[in-house]
This record gives C-alpha cells, structure tokens and sequence, in this order.
C-alpha cells in the first residue's frame, strides 16, 4: 500500500470511526505552535465531518429534525451516517436512505413511525424541488384529440409528481413546522390517506386525493389508458359517469401541470 | 497560460438571485458553487440561467477529490463538462485536497502530505481532469489543521510543484493563507513570495473565526484586517488578479458584501504599483 492510500485511510478512519489512534501517530506535535495539542487538531476536523452532514440531513428534513428536537436528531444523524457514509459527490444525496433507516430505527428506544412517514414525505418534496424542468401539457392539446380516439389516451407525468399513502397527519405537521406555527400533535388517522406532491414551475405543492382520483393517478402512472382507467372508477361510481368523472380528473391534471405528454398508441 | 483578469466578484448565493436580478448590482463577475447547480432544475438553475445572461461566471467546486487514492470520478466530470457549456464559465476551480477514500466521501477539504509521492500522484490527476475538461483548471490553497509526518517540504512549495508538473492555475485563498500561517506559525509572506505569479489566476477573500490558540476559516464572517493586510501584499507581487468575497454562512445582505468589495477595490487602488497614472 502506497504511503499516501494508507494515510488517507488513517484520516477517514478517524472521521468515521471516531478512532484517534490509527491517525495520531501521523501528525506532527507541534505544541509550540499557540499551544494547540495533537487532538485539538483533529477534532477540528472530527467535528466538522459530524457537523456537516447534520447540517445536510437537516436541510432536506426540516421536519424531521424539528420533531425529534436537536439532541435526538444529532444522535440519529451519527447512527444514520455511521450505516449510511456519503458515497455520492453531493451532500444533496446524503439523506437518500434516511426513510429506511428510520423505520429500522423504529425498533429503538428513540425512534417513531411518525419520523419515517415524515423523512418520506419531505424527501418527495426534496425530489420534486430539483427535478427536470419539462413543458406542461396544455388543455389545447388534449382537446386537438378526437374524443372517439380518448380511450387509447396514455398519459406521461411530469418527473417531479411522486405518490405517497400517509398514516399520521403528516402534512398538516409539515405545514404547521414550515409557517413556524404553534406545533401539533402527530396523530395516527382512522385509515391511510393518499397523497400528492409534485412541483408547478418553481413551487412544490401537495394535496389529498380521493380514492377514485388516487387509483386513476397511480393506473395512469403505471401506463394504463384512458377507457381502463373509467373501468377501474366503476368500483366507485355508476358506469355512465365514468368518462366525465376520468375527465375531469384529467383536466384537473391539466391545470396542475402533473402532464407533460399525451400518447396515442 | 494566464487568462485575462474578471475584475472584482462575488461569490453567488441563493439568498441574493433576487437582488441580483433585480437590481442589477455592480460586480464584475460571480462564481458559483459547482455542485449547487449538478441538479435537473427547478429554482437552482432558473437563477443560474439569468444570471449568466447578464454577468460572466466561473465554477469552483468541492468534489474532483484531486488528492485522493481513488480515481477520479468521471461522471461527476462530465456533469462539471456540462454545467461549464451551460453557463460559459470562464474557468473551473477546485482544491488541492482530498475530500474521501474508497468511494465514501467526508465533504470535506482533507488535508495532504507534502511529499514527492503526492505531487507525483496530485499532478497526474490534475493533468487528467485537464485533458477531459479540455481546460487548464485551477486549484485553491485549502486551509489546513494538521502537519504530517511525512511533509518534507513547505506547503508553497509543494503547490508550486504540482501546478508546474500538471501546468495548472493557482486561486490563491489569501484568508486560507493567513490561516494556515498561524495555525502552523510559518510567516505568510514568506509563502506568497513562493508563488509563481504567472499562474495565479484568482484570489479569495474571506472572513475567519478565531479560537483559543486556532483559526478555523468558516467564511461566516467579515473580512479581517490581517488578510486585506495579506491580500495588499499579493497585489505587489502578483498584480491584476481576479479577486472576490468568499462568504458561505451568516450570508449578509447584498449591500453589505458590496461594501467589502469596494474595501478590496481601494485595497488594490492602493498598492497596484501597475496603476495607471492619468
Ligand atoms: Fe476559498
């Protein structure tokens, strides 16, 4: 092993394993420099690596952090970095697995569903702050479509739309800890609730979805066309409502910029 | 080869695109931070896009990792390769460090032994981001905490060294200097007569925060006279230098960088013995 791999793995041996030894004998004492001691030196540099990746975790998980107040966030965040080191050139990546480890984290002592469903839902937002930019589709388009031919309708989303199922009042302690509000009790509900994030131009927005437009998002998604996604709302409504109910979901789509592209097969 | 002086800048931060888009503020230039804009779009690139429309940019990044055992990362270099057509940055910085090993990433600027082994290993590296970025790039002075054992020559030597042996460019951190120099109690002017003015393209300018026997270089805090003491020193040696305010936390109001941009403005009026005397 070359001098300059071994000394860079005693470095990161001390950052991520908080292993003082391997390194110290590398460093020179230079006690007469101000005084400062070996171990001052690299704890500069020990701190930093913890401080920094808080920061990271917290930027994308507000949330989360302001729920488990900062003694327990640190404390999750040393535990989470030390199953989960960064591998990604950006600290935009870091947080990338908290959702999971937080349900592991749930069997502990500290830990909470309320902070899984939390990462989750922040982590949405996060991804749909910085997705790709892609044209709207506009209602013209849709209505240049023969309405005979709206059955073999396939429907492409904007990348930022993400779907998720929430147990807990999730969003409204979201909202509530974003306007810096007085705070409110994470509360489970009766059943889950389905959930859409998605970004229109520059703003995230979210909104709860009924359960017919919520089958019809996730069947649209996964590629199904227009006159399957009527079939499936039949669960819910008369047949001969169908059609218009789909549409209007659509044109609800529409307006919220959720569709980038229409498809005939 | 040294590329024609940018004037005076600033560097961007997200709390300013409307002020910047605004009002139109006068700076001559901005550099942005490379990895804050490696995204698909949304808010970070919408304000990129406007403002390199009116201001002239360069990148300066964190994660090439030129120091480090592992190779280099090429896709990260190809989104560099491409956020540099984007945006015609006029060039692209990052720093003489190490920042992970074996593929797990410390995000910070670790510090490397001065030994022919890592000029030899650094330079390579340097060369190789070079011919893919079909660019010379230039590499930032970081300030460092610890001595090694194995340093056997002068931190501006061995900078020195590498930006020869890879025919690079040097952005001089005058603050990472004054850092370093007390942190390690060698003499600071000492270390920029060490410096070959012909390939220093760029300077920082900074704030500190000063501990008990230590400074640590947040950049949270207003420009200390020691380092425009410093930076008047690097203008008689090196002249015409590309020169800008570093600040990454406890981010001020515009005006009030502005205002220490044009500190730096007379600070280089004043000792520019180049100046021209109408
Ligand atoms: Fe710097």
């Amino acid at each position: 092993m070359s001098d300059l791999y071994r000394l860079q793995k005693n470095m990161m041996a001390w950052l991520t394993e908080k292993n003082e030894a391997i390194v110290k004998p590398d460093i020179v004492d230079t006690g007469e420099v101000n005084k400062v001691s070996v171990e001052q030196r690299l704890a500069v540099y020990g701190n930093a690596y913890g401080y920094r990746l808080i920061d990271a975790l917290s930027d994308n998980y507000p949330a989360v952090h302001t729920l488990m107040g900062d003694d327990d966030f640190y404390e999750m965040t040393y535990a989470y970095m030390a199953a989960h080191p960064s591998s990604h050139f950006s600290l935009r990546y870091f947080g990338h697995k908290l959702e999971e480890f937080l349900s592991e984290y749930e069997k502990s002592e500290k830990g909470l569903p309320i902070y899984t469903e939390m990462a989750r839902f922040e982590w949405s937002l996060r991804n749909a702050f910085d997705a790709k930019n892609t044209k709207p589709l506009t209602l013209e388009s849709l209505q240049e479509i023969p309405v005979e031919r709206w059955g073999e309708l396939k429907f492409q989303f904007h990348p930022s739309v993400s779907r998720v199922d929430l147990e807990w009042n999730t969003p409204q302690l979201w909202a509530a800890i974003d306007e810096g509000a007085d705070p409110i009790a994470p509360e489970k509900l009766e059943h889950p609730y389905a959930w859409l994030l998605w970004r229109k131009e520059l703003l995230n927005y979210y909104r709860s979805l009924d359960i017919d437009e919520a089958y019809s998002l996730d069947a649209a998604i996964q590629g199904s066309d227009f006159s399957s996604l009527c079939e499936g709302v039949c669960e819910w409504i008369d047949e001969e409502h169908a059609p218009a109910r789909v549409a209007g979901f659509l044109s609800q789509w529409i307006n919220d910029e959720l569709l980038v592209e229409i498809k005939l097969d | 080869m040294k590329l024609p002086s940018l004037g005076f800048g600033l560097g961007l931060r997200k709390e300013h695109y409307n002020a910047i888009i605004e009002t139109s503020p006068e700076v001559d230039w901005f550099e942005i931070l490379t990895e804050n804009y490696l995204v698909d779009g949304g808010k970070p690139l919408h304000f990129l896009d406007q403002i390199c429309e009116k201001y002239p940019v360069v990148m300066h990044g964190v994660s090439m990792s030129l120091g480090s055992h592992d190779p280099l990362d090429m896709d990260y270099l190809a989104q560099v390769k491409a956020l540099a057509k984007r945006t015609d940055a006029k060039w692209v910085s990052d720093h003489m460090c190490f920042t992970g090993v074996d593929g797990t990433n410390a995000h910070d600027l670790l510090p490397l032994p001065y030994t022919e082994e890592a000029i030899k290993h650094v330079s390579n590296k340097i060369k190789q981001a070079q011919d893919f970025l079909d660019r010379q790039i230039l590499v930032e002075n970081a300030s460092t905490y610890v001595t090694y054992k194995q340093s056997h020559m002068s931190e501006w030597e061995f900078t020195t060294a590498v930006a020869e042996e890879s025919d690079s460019l040097i952005l001089l951190d005058v603050n990472n200097i004054y850092v370093s120099a007390y942190n390690h109690g060698f003499d600071p002017l000492e270390y920029l007569d060490g410096i070959p003015a012909e390939r220093v393209q760029q300077h920082h300018i900074a704030g500190h925060s000063q501990y008990d026997g230590y400074i640590i270089d947040t950049h949270d805090h207003e420009v200390v006279d020691g380092v425009w003491d410093l930076y008047a020193e690097a203008i008689k040696r090196y002249g015409e230098v590309s020169v800008m305010i570093e600040r990454d936390d406890n981010i001020p109001e515009l005006s009030e960088l502005l205002a220490e941009l044009q500190i730096a403005r007379d600070v280089f009026a004043t000792n520019y013995a180049g100046a021209r005397n109408v």
